[in-house]
């Protein structure tokens, strides 16, 4: 009878063991994929990274100079992004967890989030060259892009602030609640606040993603060239994403400009870290305000 | 039943409540008194918070809720289609089972509700301090007001809430038992703290300790599966009470 328990403790050890090599190995995968990509764009882009680099305009017909009009053109259009972007999805998010009563209509909307999230991106570009760009007559401009861009990470926007409002524990809005203190005060005076670094932590994935996304602004915001910077929203930007994508299929030189392509493309994942960075530092200042 | 109409405040007159299509109270008439203490008791499930809960209309935050009679505040029916709850809740105030502070400085605890509800206040720091006075806490955070209320112990954080809702001068105050997360000795204080309060409020407190019961309340009314089995003096209630269920439950033949 020992020796039977005794395999069966062995035999059960004996799996776990497995289990936790094919847990830890597919952890592995995932580290040495990232870390593959990132070396990579590192090893090839590194060379053409300099001052002038970052802080010149393209010359030569791109095949020279700098990509500064693409950065800033990015920035202006991730920024844009999340200015429409995180208002609508907090209030959206707020509607839907807050005020809206349970039920078919809401299980609708959100199973119509959730379809917004698996449209392909072109679908968005499209959808923003046909409603923003000719219909409300915005051109291809910072304003169309941006709005392309926020509708497209709407749905990790809500589907994060939802999460985050259901977080922060019911009996704070009965103890607001029952001083006589309205929902809306209430909703803005203690379950935002406290929802709000949680908002952030998911809602730095759809800035990732904003930044990134080539086939949304190809119709709508961005320029293949243009040395002028925006002077308004209405104008043209060039855009990271896209310069690498023009400088990879349809630039005057696609060989000679590799290393341009690779930098580019080092560039705009330090962006997006940068970005990412400022959101995690807003969450960390108002995380340490927050205790329960 | 002794006769206890005198110095009515609530009035409960013919209420059922519905959970969707449970009936959770069943024609509750009763008449709490002003500046008294009275205690609900009665086994888990038997009703006794969700009246507590309908005389603030907290209820109605859950979905699929519905409410039957008349529950008279002030001469005025509080489920009345023209009675806003912000109004009822801001003269009729809460302390939860659990203490629920929230996340912020002890002083802003206090301030919140009036800094919110558009009552002026003249002097928002004699406000805190009498606030915290009353609830019996000044001595032992007038130095750290400015710290996280979280940081405070829990019988601490359960009179802060009582604090909290004092600030906002409400005629009642409702308890919905206070002391079951909380120690022995935080007990004994918030205990002796509902002693002095009745001075001025009306206190309607929801318990599973019937020592408790016993101890702080003037008036105890029993309930058993959504019915009121009997409303009397708490004297009486321990000692004679009228009603052979009672006698069984206080006794601890069930429950």
């Amino acid at each position: 009878m020992k020796r039977l328990t005794d395999h069966s403790m062995r035999w059960r050890y004996f799996k776990q063991n497995v289990f936790f090599v094919l847990v830890r190995a597919s952890a592995l995968v995932i580290t040495l994929a990232l870390g593959g990509i990132i070396l990579y764009i590192l090893v090839n882009g590194i060379s053409v990274i300099s001052w002038d680099f970052i802080f010149t305009p393209p010359t030569d017909a791109m095949t020279k100079g700098g990509i500064m009009p693409a950065i800033l053109g990015t920035i202006y259009l991730t920024v844009g992004a999340i200015a429409i972007g995180l208002p609508l999805g907090i209030a959206s998010a707020v509607y839907l967890t807050e005020y809206a009563r349970q039920g078919r209509v809401i299980r609708l909307i959100k199973v119509g989030i959730n379809c917004l999230a698996g449209v392909p991106s072109v679908v968005f570009g499209l959808f923003g060259l046909g409603f923003f760009v000719i219909f409300l007559k915005f051109g291809s401009s910072i304003l169309s892009g941006s709005l392309t861009l926020g509708f497209l990470i709407l749905p990790t926007i809500i589907g994060a602030s939802e999460e985050a409002l259901k977080a922060v524990p019911q009996t704070f809005r009965e103890a607001s609640l029952s001083l006589g203190v309205s929902k809306w005060q209430t909703i803005y005076r203690i379950v935002l606040p406290n929802a709000l670094p949680g908002i952030l932590t998911g809602s730095i994935l759809g800035i990732g993603r904003a930044a990134g996304e080539t086939a949304p602004i190809m119709f709508t915001a961005a320029a293949y060239f243009t040395a002028k910077l925006p002077g308004s929203v209405f104008d043209e930007v060039m855009a990271l994403p896209y310069h690498i994508y023009v400088l990879a299929t349809a630039g005057t030189n696609i060989e000679a400009t590799r290393p341009i392509q690779f930098g580019t493309a080092l560039v705009l994942v330090a962006v997006v870290l940068g970005i990412d960075l400022i959101a995690i530092v807003i969450r960390g200042s108002m995380r340490r305000n927050k205790k329960w | 039943m002794v006769a206890m109409e005198s110095n009515v405040i609530i009035s409960v007159s013919q209420v059922n409540f519905y959970y969707g299509a449970v009936r959770a109270l069943t024609d509750i008439s009763m008449k709490f008194r002003k500046n008294k203490v009275t205690a609900l008791i009665g086994p888990s499930g038997c009703g006794k918070s969700t009246l507590l809960r309908l005389l603030n209309r907290m209820n109605e935050l859950i979905d699929a809720t519905r409410v039957e009679g008349e529950i008279l505040f002030e001469g005025r029916n509080i489920y009345a289609p023209d009675v806003d709850p912000v109004e009822i809740r801001r003269k009729i105030g809460m302390v939860f089972q659990k203490p629920n502070p929230f996340p912020k400085t002890i002083y802003n605890n206090i301030s919140y509700g009036p800094n919110l509800t558009g009552v002026s206040v003249a002097d928002m720091d004699a406000l805190v301090e009498q606030s915290l006075k009353q609830a019996v806490l000044w001595d032992e955070v007038k130095d750290i007001l400015n710290q996280s209320a979280m940081n405070l112990s829990g019988g601490q954080q359960q009179r802060l809430c009582i604090a909290r809702a004092l600030a906002m001068k409400p005629d009642i105050l409702l308890m919905d038992e206070p002391t079951s997360a909380l120690d022995p000795i935080s007990t004994a204080k918030i205990e002796e703290l509902i002693e002095e309060l009745k001075e001025n409020y009306t206190i309607i407190i929801v318990t599973h300790n019937m020592q408790q019961a016993a101890r702080v309340s003037d008036e105890t009314a029993f309930f058993y599966l959504g019915n009121l089995v009997e409303y009397n003096k708490t004297e009486k209630i321990f000692t004679k009470p009228d009603v052979k269920q009672t006698e069984d439950y206080i006794t601890g033949r069930f429950g």
